[in-house]
């Protein structure tokens, strides 16, 4: 067959790593980076991270970058700006004229254009946001909707991973096979591969336990790690993140070299960290929070039915307050230890019963029985 | 029988347990106001009891109509206990006797017209079912399974990591504590190992397909059978027509030719369910059997009424499926031997070994064919066009609105940070700090490089920071030591890499090396870990335990694990004492090279690994186990002194 058919068939497999999608959650929290502003000022953050940017699109033909600001009172947009404002916010923002309108981006002709055209969508649009910051949401929380924003992120990155591949979507028989197994539609895809970096100055997110929670097991789900940076804050949720999802944790002790930290712990995609060993924060805080009083809790309860977690184990009419079910919890506590051997006391006892039996004789003693 | 006094409708009486002829229930009027009542044992439907704490010990038994009896002697308790006892043991053995009989009948709900009963709490007679499988459950009881010396023998002599491990710490434990202690201790972490032991250990292996397994093998010309004493009987024991032949033929012939003989006879092969064709062998003797049947006692194991209608084959004739357009099944009809003999071979194969096995599946004495349940679970109700969705519904309440008292601003970890500056100012702050980059944007946009701050060719901007005392973002200072924390982050985690690859293919000889231990040294840290969390297990089974008796146990495990640090620092000890031998060593030999050569080497006696400083490091969350639970133990105890005091 070869003798005959000279022609060559091979076809070329097409070996270059696949586009790296990089979803970015800029906690954006006032209150934090005021906080911060001595050492580290919200402006240079946004300027090395958009250094950091600027190195992810470089790395790849291909690559593309969301970012996503996750504010006090809302979870926003940066890049890309979203496309249809609804008409009452247009009319309302017409006098600043910039989340209708992006503003072409300057002329720079030092400047490589994709990389102008990010830095001032980001730019003007965190600064809209700022401005539309009112005291009454700064005064109201002290955190972030982190969940908000991750939320956007995934889905975000799932309607990319959509758009890389139109081809299998548009089949139904394809569409019923997904059904049955997802997992290995999915491995045919053609592969964008994803990851999400949040930079983080809040504490306080165990209030938001619960999406926070969902949000990482849809990332762990669709294999896209997140990376923590932890500039300020407790710990407890977002290192549990990284952790389940096999994503980079980083809480700077100088946050001064945060360009330094970007490059290097969360510049690689998913495919060049195959070849990698990524740092790793050694000891993981697994604790949950609890859903009755938001608390980060040791030893927890948790209902059998729905899996939530309470602190106390003292719960109204001993049902779950979650979902309804009956949930008695009183077995499940720890007896108090008894440190101190009741043996003293039934020594007294005896002591006690002797005494009193013996020098009275058998007439006092039947006697004492009748009494007691 | 045991009598005891028991009130009946308000009325005295004495109520007693008769034995005699059938078994019944007897109560007697003191006075003649009532008659008397009788309840026969075949008759009870249902027995309850009033719990151990109500005031009133009753008993009420529910025949065709509902009796209560209150106890009204001193020791009303016992004889509830008793009575309800011996009932509870006729009623089951009753249950079992009639076997086929009706159906198991079903506890009938409690009546709450009658007052008591709302304080009646079931105690229900066990169906014989229920009764059996909580024997089995009470074999696997904890108590019993840690009092079963045997069984506990045995799992350590099946398990050798387990048997290291209780050897281990049999060893160091403090004298203190009695073998029966420590017993009771180590197994009490592992009743699940034992239970799944004591499980292992109740099932035996069963029969086997035994034609399939003996093969004759041709060695050198001449045939050669390997078959064994239990095989012959138990080819007997599934081919009775093989028994049948062998009575009749081996007079004349050797036991082993008969073996040989029938291993290429044609017998063999309709015994296996095989093809008999023409190329077979042909032997006389053993094939005039050929058309007999193998086990013409077998039909009486069919018992017709006991087929469920959907899994019997003969129902395949009533539901005729080629009416309904289908090609004729030549499979599952009921006589078609020659067709398909393997089939047929190996499912009465099965029905034979399935003899040997206790039945799993419902009570042997229950009544015939299945219960109401079983038959129900086992239809095919995904087919059926409007099933019931059984799914059980979960209600989640909206957390939110649970837990309304979000946080505010004073209640946050960050609070008093946060406090120092009003929204107002945090405001100005941050938007005046961020109008900073985004004011420029009109030019020619951002300038990066200015606005990131690294200066790379010129050192001495570090020197003016660190004389500003402000570090400036971006500055080399900030950027070597971010280098070395993520420099420190990957290696540690390549140490964990490590360790998981070790756990599989368990080469620890490499990871001693790698900490610059040696062997004997790892390996006497790593027994000494596992003892030290063993002891750990037993310090807080027995804290938690809230069991006063055991309170000088807790006493001296608490001296256990003080030991246990003893322990880890002679590990530590040693570690130092090979580690300065080793720097020793070759600061010898870099003396004799430096008489040998007259040049002196560099050494760093920091360059060498290992010693007391890794083994602590190791250790060290052992190390703040025990010191936790010490912690604990001594806070408890000074409480509970204080209260004893007091």
């Amino acid at each position: 067959m070869n003798a005959i058919d000279g022609t060559d068939r091979h076809v070329k497999a097409d070996d270059t790593p696949p586009p790296s999608l990089l979803a970015i959650v800029l906690d954006t929290n006032p209150h934090a980076w005021a906080h911060l502003s001595n050492t580290l000022p919200l402006s240079s953050a946004v300027a090395n991270l958009l250094v950091f940017i600027n190195a992810h699109l470089a790395s790849g033909n291909a690559n593309e970058v969301a970012v996503i600001a996750s504010h006090s009172h809302k979870a926003s947009w940066l890049y890309p700006t979203p496309k249809s404002a609804t008409p009452s916010s247009s009319s309302h923002n017409g006098t600043s004229n910039s989340s209708t309108n992006p503003p072409a981006p300057p002329e720079n002709p030092n400047k490589y254009r994709p990389f102008a055209l990010v830095e001032s969508a980001i730019l003007s649009n965190l600064s809209h946001l700022l401005t539309s910051t009112t005291e009454a949401h700064l005064a109201s929380t002290p955190t972030t909707l982190i969940g908000g924003a991750l939320s956007l992120a995934l889905s975000y990155i799932a309607k990319s991973t959509l758009l890389h591949s139109p081809l299998d979507t548009s089949l139904e028989a394809t569409a019923l096979s997904a059904l049955a197994d997802s997992e290995t539609t999915h491995a045919v895809r053609i592969p964008l591969t994803s990851r999400i970096l949040i930079i983080s100055v809040s504490g306080d997110l165990a209030n938001q336990y619960i999406p926070v929670m969902n949000s990482i097991f849809a990332a762990q789900r669709k294999r896209i790690p997140i990376d923590i940076l932890k500039l300020a804050g407790d710990t407890v949720l977002l290192q549990q993140a990284s952790d389940a999802t096999g994503g980079v944790y980083m809480k700077p002790e100088r946050p001064e070299g945060i360009l330094q930290y970007l490059m290097m712990g969360f510049l690689p995609d998913v495919t060049a960290r195959r070849s990698f060993v990524m740092p790793s924060a050694g000891g993981v805080d697994f604790r949950a929070a609890c859903f009755c009083h938001r608390k980060v809790v040791d030893v927890g309860y948790v209902c059998s039915v729905c899996l939530s977690i309470f602190c106390e184990p003292t719960l109204p009419d001993n049902t779950c307050l979650t979902c309804g079910s009956y949930l008695s919890l009183r077995t499940a506590q720890t007896p108090q230890p008894a440190l101190l051997p009741r043996k003293k006391k039934k020594k007294k006892r005896v002591a006690g019963g002797t005494d009193s039996t013996t020098p009275g004789g058998t007439p006092v003693g039947s006697g004492t029985p009748m009494h007691g | 029988m045991s009598q005891a006094p028991a009130q009946y409708k308000k009325q005295d009486g004495i109520i007693s347990l008769s034995d005699q002829g059938a078994r019944a229930v007897l109560w007697k009027p003191n006075s003649g106001a009532l008659h008397a009542v009788t309840i026969p044992v075949t008759d009870i439907t249902n027995l309850q009891q009033t719990p151990v704490t109500a005031p009133k010990a009753s008993i009420r038994i529910s025949a065709q109509e509902t009796h209560t009896f209150t106890l009204t002697s001193a020791a009303a308790r016992d004889n509830q206990q008793a009575i309800t006892g011996t009932l509870r043991k006729w009623i089951e053995a009753s249950k079992s006797v009639q076997g086929g009989g009706a159906p198991v009948p079903t506890a009938p709900p409690a009546e709450n017209g009658n007052g008591q009963s709302a304080s009646m709490v079931m105690a229900q007679t066990a169906s014989s079912a229920t009764a059996t499988a909580r024997a089995e459950d009470d074999s696997f009881d904890d108590a019993k399974l840690l009092r079963d010396a045997e069984l506990q023998r045995s799992l350590l002599s099946s398990n050798p990591a387990l048997r290291h491990r209780f050897e281990q710490a049999l060893g160091d434990k403090p004298d203190s504590i009695t073998i029966n202690q420590f017993n009771s201790q180590f197994w009490s972490t592992r009743l699940h190992n034992l239970r799944s032991h004591a499980a292992e250990r109740a099932q035996g292996a069963g029969t086997y397909n035994v034609l399939s397994v003996v093969k004759p093998q041709e060695i050198d010309g001449g045939v050669k059978l390997n078959i064994t004493k239990e095989q012959i009987q138990l080819i007997f024991a599934q081919h009775p027509l093989v028994k049948r032949v062998y009575n009749e033929n081996v007079p004349p012939l050797k036991e082993s030719e008969f073996w040989s003989r029938f291993f290429f006879s044609r017998l063999l092969k309709k015994l296996k369910g095989m093809k008999i064709t023409d190329s077979d062998n042909v032997d006389p003797k053993l094939d005039k059997y050929l058309n007999l049947d193998d086990d013409p006692d077998f039909a009486r194991q069919l018992d017709a009424s006991a087929v469920p209608r959907f899994i019997d084959v003969e129902g395949n004739e009533q539901n005729h499926s080629q009416r309904l357009g289908n090609r004729a099944d030549w499979t599952m009809q009921p006589n078609s031997y020659d067709k398909v003999p393997i089939l047929r071979t190996l499912n009465r194969m099965s029905e034979k070994m399935m003899e040997y096995v206790p039945p799993s599946d419902g009570d042997r004495h229950g009544p015939a064919g299945m219960d109401e349940d079983t038959y129900k679970e086992l239809q095919l109700r995904d087919l059926q066009r409007a099933d019931d969705d059984n799914r059980v519904v979960l209600k989640i309440k909206d957390q939110g609105q649970l837990f309304a008292a979000s946080q505010g601003l004073h209640t946050s970890s960050s609070a008093a940070t946060y406090a120092k500056r009003t929204p107002a100012q945090v405001l100005s702050a941050v938007q005046r700090n961020f109008g900073g980059i985004s004011g420029s944007n009109g030019g020619d946009g951002l300038d990066l490089q200015a606005a990131i701050g690294v200066v790379d060719d010129d050192s001495s901007s570090d020197e003016e920071s660190a004389s500003n005392k402000k570090i400036r973002i971006g500055s080399r200072s900030s950027r070597v030591a971010a280098t070395l924390q993520i420099n420190k982050a990957i290696r540690k985690r390549h140490l964990h890499n490590d360790d998981y690859l070790l756990s599989q293919n368990a080469a620890s000889s490499e990871q001693a090396a790698q900490l610059g231990l040696s062997q004997s040294v790892f390996d006497t840290l790593t027994m000494t870990h596992n003892t030290t969390v063993e002891f750990l297990h037993y310090f807080w089974t027995v804290y938690f335990s809230g069991d006063p008796d055991r309170a000088i146990e807790i006493g001296k495990l608490v001296e256990t694990l003080d030991k246990s640090l003893d322990r880890i620092k002679a590990v530590a000890d040693s570690a130092e004492a090979e580690r300065t031998a080793k720097v020793e060593k070759l600061v010898k030999d870099n003396e004799t090279y430096t008489q040998r050569t007259g040049r002196r080497r560099k050494f760093d006696a920091n360059s060498v690994t290992g010693g007391a400083k890794v083994v602590n490091n190791i250790a060290s969350p052992l190390i703040r186990a025990i010191g936790s639970a010490k912690e604990q133990f001594e806070k408890a105890l000074r409480e509970q002194m204080g209260h004893s005091i007091a």
